[in-house]
């Protein structure tokens, strides 16, 4: 059960809410707006929606990952019966890029592939069997060429290249003290290469989107999606239309994870353009096996450490490289590398640090956003060092961490942040390690004597919320507020719900501020005709920014709003005070007025009951070169422990428990931030040791639920939960984020038990079976069996057998 | 989206369905559906025709003088619920309740794991050391098919063409005096449900008061292009006492009656590992009740 | 073109006759031809569970299930499981439990929850079991969980 604790530390900030004498639905377990509609099945996602006349569309990809396309042939695909258009590049209206940040990814290829499911041709038919029959009847002239497959061999020289410029994207660097120096002086030097796998973000809804034109002048597009602004501009350049001319209105989005962040752009493009050229209304839902191999992906990286340390466990310095495989486009890459650089080090004080972080094309699977954005990676390599680091100086793990971590006294990160405090990583340390037992664990000696092995592991993550001083452009939100003649009240604003829990955060937080019940705030579907562009709903940012908005919205409306409630009270506006429904006078709480008579009130008048709400980050100071400075506004701290029990002959890992302490600021909405802390375990524990993207050059040789393997409820760990509030951070009442942070550690801590379990390294990700076992080596009771048998030729990668 | 068949038939009666396959040379069977419906979807298989056994009654667990028949059409769940199944056959009561997840095993058939000849088959291992047969139909009459040699290749059995899979017989196991049975099912995969074995292993053993394995077989999945027997273990195995040696040397003798192959799922060399651990493991629960 | 087939079922509890093409999919009848999109497609391949209904009172994936399958059978899907206009008792749980997130995996999960209870079956790593069928991406399955024991609690033996 989680507990609630509320730190006060010395010079607190000041609550940016409005102060109310009354509790209100803050920190509650009240109802999620969406829920009951969810679980009737009544919510209508995108493939739930249908026009008259509406086509559906096909996608025509590149089964091979590098070529250069000599031409299509179309006539077999245009001869299906049932098909109105098959489009390829030569006929897009506008521009033919989809690159979110760079221009060098087309939406359609003109002359060269550069990944398996790269898009060729679009296909509008009346029914999608016709449309999907007939995108398998395109045939490209395709002239294979080499590909790079290896992202650490696409940085050497004689590399094919996938661009002009060679495959080098980026390099982001922290630069900070005096490595040599401090390597000198380190008595325990810890080497390692960690190879760590990508993921699938495996929403169950897959991709998909509606487009709905008006000639050729103006167009609407609904899709499953995270951030309806991306949407917007991408396909107004492709369309070549005025941003004005584009509405775009998120559907409930059945899960994304950074999945639906930037690549919703792509299919979007394609039912656009698809939708003016044939003047009808085309949707496209993605199937599985397309959407896990062309769709974004987490980044597979290498990450390779020297760090070191002196007798007494204090870091000297760290030196960290990374090379991150971007895929064939950029996408996202550099945004995720520039958190992951930052992220490197983790909460430690360490007095020299060197970090590198390239980003290297590939012809792999599309690098993109997932739930962490390069923080799981670093921190993976990151908590196993500091777990090598101690037992090399034979210290508690725990100790280790307690005797380095940031705190309210050396408060200065390795990019040389001075964190705003309360900083609270030894409190989540502590917290965790008592919901986790985690003395007592060390203590009682474990009873190995048959192949079943139980160890204990931390994960430790300093979490930078929201976005990075790179994407500060970005980093605004606009919210609307309408208060209705009755009283109940219209909430729109630019962050999406996918399942995380906004939509009940936005609800909660206008709720709070305007002490209503939450059962009367409404908040409505984003629509980028309704709001002005809050930017991408990622890092975290969605409670924070869009309350942060609503706040200053209703800040706007009760401008004239108190001064109404202050007649039929018979006060100032100054003394007015909302809650529990009712308008008050400060100090005379017996004075009251339903708050649904002021709004009366005021429609009666003809007084403006609708204000718009804005919020955006203040500029930080950061050095790119040596990235140096606030990379994030703020930060939270998440330490999660787990405990596992490994089948050390079969290599099958149990996850038996997952104990998390989480520094959250301020609770908003107390079921869906379990939630989300549950929910992002789960997922970080899938990533560990049970989800593998099997890659064939370039192709994805397990694109489905069978064999990308995520965890079902059979595999659930039991979840224990602290979280730890503060005052002091800047958003809506304090509140951080805590979407990420629940899946970051997680992997961490898991292969950190493990390996406590096991008594060997394992610097591979996923854990799997076959990874386990390896790891073992000689130390595996029946590894003689290999070594004895010669190495037959039949065993020999073969054919995928799919069947069970 | 809809399965590309231009036509379904729904017999009523065995001689309208063999009728039906007779006629229709291009035409596939269909019961549970959960194997075939995946692979008409991404075009493994193909079919102008799909025969619907629904309405043929060939479900059912009745006992006979032979031992336990299992109608063809019987679904997972009924097997792993059934009493007799799971008291004289618990391997297979146990592969049946861990086939896909319960969605899956309330319409997956017995009958249809078999046809689908795959090597993972989970219930193939358990009805190999059940020594089990098929009784096969077709308008030529029945013919009766150890389950050994049933599985031919890899998605290939024995099944002519217009033949049905009319039940699974599993004879009434062997009980000699002093003698103590012991069966068992296991199945390695990377997650606890839901998941296509990476090995598998049905073991049945007859124990001796003194620790003597009088009779043993021992039935591999995912190991070989067919779910497999281990002769020459057991072989090794029958009349002698597993101590620690002889299991060590069983694991060995093990890797030449198997011949797994690294694919999608797992690596040849960890299938090899993994074997040899449930080996050595059933060995020694067999010998310990 | 294909001849059509007729197919009759009772579908949530009234009887109802549809023309499919003969390669319909049990789920695509349900979603496009009686206009029932609570079930919905995750996978396509049996895996996900999104598409479970419940055929002749047990849970099965729909996307494997030919509509032709389904004549002369009873299917109820997540609208089905409404009473009079009111949730069935796992339905509730799941809200008041907090055991919705995005929404899509919970059509499937209610379908199987509600069988879970008809059945009687109490224990939770067994209900976990029986559910493993029905993924989810967002909840972690702990308040999904808490939702069938509550509903058990609360005399959910309910029929489905």
């Amino acid at each position: 059960m989680p507990s609630r604790e509320r730190t006060r530390a010395a010079g607190i900030a000041s609550d940016p809410g409005p102060r109310s004498t009354d509790h209100g639905p803050l920190g509650g377990r009240h109802e999620r707006p969406d829920a009951r509609a969810k679980v009737a099945g009544s919510t209508r996602f995108v493939a739930d929606l249908a026009l008259p006349g509406m086509l559906h569309a096909a996608l025509a990809v590149s089964p091979v990952p590098s070529a250069r396309l000599a031409g299509l042939e179309l006539a077999a695909a245009r001869a299906v019966d049932g098909v109105e258009a098959v489009v390829t590049a030569a006929d897009i209206p506008g521009k033919n890029q989809v690159g979110v940040v760079f221009p060098d990814q087309p939406l359609l290829v003109e002359d060269r592939v550069r990944m398996v499911g790269d898009r060729l041709a679009l296909v509008a038919a009346r029914t999608p069997e016709a449309a999907w029959e007939a995108a398998r009847l395109v045939r490209p002239l395709l002239e294979e060429l080499s590909a790079v497959h290896d992202p650490v061999a696409a940085l050497r020289p004689g590399a094919p290249p996938l661009h002009e410029g060679g495959n080098l994207i980026r390099t982001f660097k922290v630069v900070r003290g005096d490595v040599a120096r401090e390597r000198a002086r380190a008595d325990v030097v810890v080497e390692a290469e960690y190879q760590i796998g990508g993921q699938e973000h495996a929403y169950l809804e897959p991709q998909a989107c509606l487009a709905i034109p008006e000639a050729r002048e103006r167009i609407t597009i609904i899709t499953s999606c995270q951030c309806p602004f991306y949407v917007q501009k991408a396909v107004a350049r492709v369309l070549g239309l005025p941003l004005a001319a584009v509405r775009v209105e998120q559907a409930p989005t059945g899960g994304g994870f950074g999945g639906k962040e930037d690549y919703p752009s792509e299919p979007a493009a394609c039912v656009a353009v698809l939708a003016f050229a044939t003047g009808k209304p085309v949707r496209l839902v993605l199937p599985r096996e397309l959407d896990m191999q062309a769709s974004t992906k987490r980044h597979t990286v290498v990450v390779r450490h020297r760090w070191g340390a002196d007798r007494d466990g204090q870091l000297c310095f760290a030196e960290v490289e990374t090379v991150m495989d971007a895929g064939a486009y950029i996408g996202l890459s550099t945004v995720v590398a520039e958190r992951a650089n930052a992220s490197s080090i983790g909460p430690y004080r360490v007095p020299a640090v060197r970090v590198a972080t390239h980003v290297a094309y590939t012809n792999n699977l599309f690098g993109g956003a997932f739930r962490g954005f390069g923080a799981p990676q670093v921190t993976w390599a990151a908590e196993a060092t500091m777990d090598k680091l101690a037992r090399r100086l034979r210290m508690d793990p725990l100790e280790l961490r307690r005797r380095n971590v940031l705190d309210d006294r050396r408060r200065t990160t390795s990019t040389g942040q001075r964190l705003p405090g309360p900083v609270l990583a030894s409190e989540c340390l502590d917290r965790a390690a008592a919901l986790a037992g985690w003395d007592e664990f060390r203590a009682r000696s474990q009873a190995n004597s048959g192949p079943v092995r139980e160890g204990m592991g931390i994960g430790l993550v300093l979490y930078g919320c929201n976005l990075h001083h790179g994407g500060q452009r970005l980093d605004r939100s606009s919210a609307v507020v309408i208060l209705q003649p009755d009283g109940s009240v219209v909430v729109r604003v630019g962050l999406t719900e996918m399942g995380q829990g906004n939509l009940a955060a936005a609800q909660t937080i206008a709720a709070q501020a305007l002490g209503v019940d939450p059962a009367v705030v409404q908040v409505w579907q984003p629509d980028t005709t309704t709001v002005g562009d809050s930017g991408p709903t990622v890092a975290s940012r969605g409670a924070h920014m869009s309350g942060l908005a609503i706040l200053d919205a209703i800040r706007r409306l009760r401008t004239r709003l108190d001064p109404v409630a202050a007649e039929l009270l018979g006060c100032r506006a100054d003394e007015v005070e909302l809650a529990s429904s009712l308008a008050s006078v400060r100090g005379s709480p017996e004075r009251t007025v339903p708050v649904a008579q002021v709004a009366s009130e005021m429609a009666a008048r003809r007084i403006e009951a609708i204000a718009t709400g804005w919020h955006r980050t203040r500029p930080r100071r950061f050095d790119p070169e040596t990235g140096i400075g606030a990379p994030y506004e703020f930060y939270a701290i998440a330490c999660q422990i787990a405990r596992v029990k490994v089948d050390s002959e079969l290599g099958l890992i149990r996850v038996e428990e997952v104990s998390a302490a989480h520094d959250v600021g301020r609770v908003i909405h107390r079921d869906a931030m379990e939630g989300q802390i549950q929910g992002g375990i789960v997922q970080g524990m899938g990533w560990a040791i049970s989800e593998e993207l099997k890659l064939d050059h370039g192709r994805l040789a397990n694109p489905s639920f069978t064999d990308y393997t995520i965890p079902t409820a059979a595999d659930a760990p039991k979840v224990r939960i602290t979280v730890v509030e503060s005052e002091g951070a800047s958003g809506p009442f304090g509140a951080k984020g805590v979407g990420e942070p629940s899946l970051i550690p997680t992997a961490a801590a898991v292969r950190n038990a493990v390996c406590d379990a096991l008594g060997v390294e394992i610097d591979r990700l996923p854990l799997t079976p076959p990874t386990v076992v390896a790891a073992l080596g000689d130390r595996h009771p029946f590894a003689w069996l290999l070594s004895e048998r010669r190495v037959d030729e039949h065993e020999r990668l073969a054919t995928v057998d799919r069947d069970g | 989206m809809d399965v590309p068949v231009r036509e379904v038939v729904r017999p009523g009666s065995l001689a309208e369905a063999l009728l039906a396959l007779t006629e229709r040379p291009d035409a596939l069977v269909i019961a549970g559906g959960t194997d075939l419906l995946v692979q008409l979807r991404d075009g493994r298989k193909r079919a102008a025709t799909l025969v619907d056994l629904d309405r043929l009654d060939l479900a059912g667990v009745r006992e006979t003088n032979g031992g336990i028949e299992i109608g063809a059409a019987t679904p997972m769940d009924r097997i792993a619920a059934d009493p007799r199944i799971r008291r004289l056959h618990p391997a297979l009561a146990e592969a049946a309740a861990q086939i896909g997840a319960w969605p899956i095993q309330c319409r997956a058939t017995l009958g249809g794991n078999l046809a689908n000849a795959s090597p993972a088959a989970d219930t193939a291992p358990a009805l190999l050391v059940a020594d089990a047969s098929l009784t096969l139909v077709s308008h030529g009459g029945t013919r009766k098919v150890p389950v050994e040699e049933f599985f031919r290749a890899p998605g290939r059995s024995a099944l002519a063409p217009a033949e049905l899979i009319l039940s699974v017989l599993l004879p009434t196991p062997s009980e000699e005096r002093g003698l103590r049975a012991f069966e068992s099912f296991v199945k390695v995969g990377s997650r606890r449900e839901q998941i296509i074995s990476m090995v598998s292993l049905a073991g049945r053993a007859l124990v001796a008061g003194d620790g003597t394995f009088s009779e043993v077989r021992l039935a591999f999945g995912s190991v070989a292009p067919t779910p497999v027997r281990a002769r020459r273990t057991e072989h090794l195995i029958t009349g002698r006492r597993p101590d620690a040696e002889l299991r060590r040397e069983a694991t060995r003798v093990l890797q030449d009656d198997i011949s797994p192959i690294d694919d999608v799922r797992a690596p040849a060399g960890y299938r090899r590992i993994a074997c040899a651990v449930l080996l050595a493991r059933f060995l020694e629960e067999a010998a310990h009740g | 073109m294909a001849e059509r087939v007729t197919v009759t079922l009772t579908l949530n509890g009234e009887r109802r006759t549809f023309e499919v093409p003969p390669g319909r999919r049990l789920l695509d009848l349900l979603r496009d031809d009686a206009g029932l999109t609570g079930s919905k497609e995750g996978c396509g391949a049996g895996e996900c569970g999104a598409c479970t209904v419940l055929l002749d009172g047990v849970p099965v994936t729909s996307c494997l299930v030919l509509a032709a399958s389904a004549d002369g059978h009873e299917v109820v899907t997540v609208e089905g499981l409404l009473q009079a206009g009111r949730l069935h008792p796992f339905q509730d749980s799941l809200v008041t439990r907090g055991g919705v997130q995005c929404g899509f995996c919970t059509p499937g999960i209610a379908v199987t929850g509600a069988a879970i209870l008809a059945r009687g079956e109490a224990d939770p790593s067994e209900q976990a079991r029986l559910l493993s069928g029905n993924l989810c991406r967002c909840t972690g399955y702990t308040k999904v969980i808490e939702a069938l024991q509550d509903s058990f609690a609360k005399g959910g033996h309910a029929k489905s």
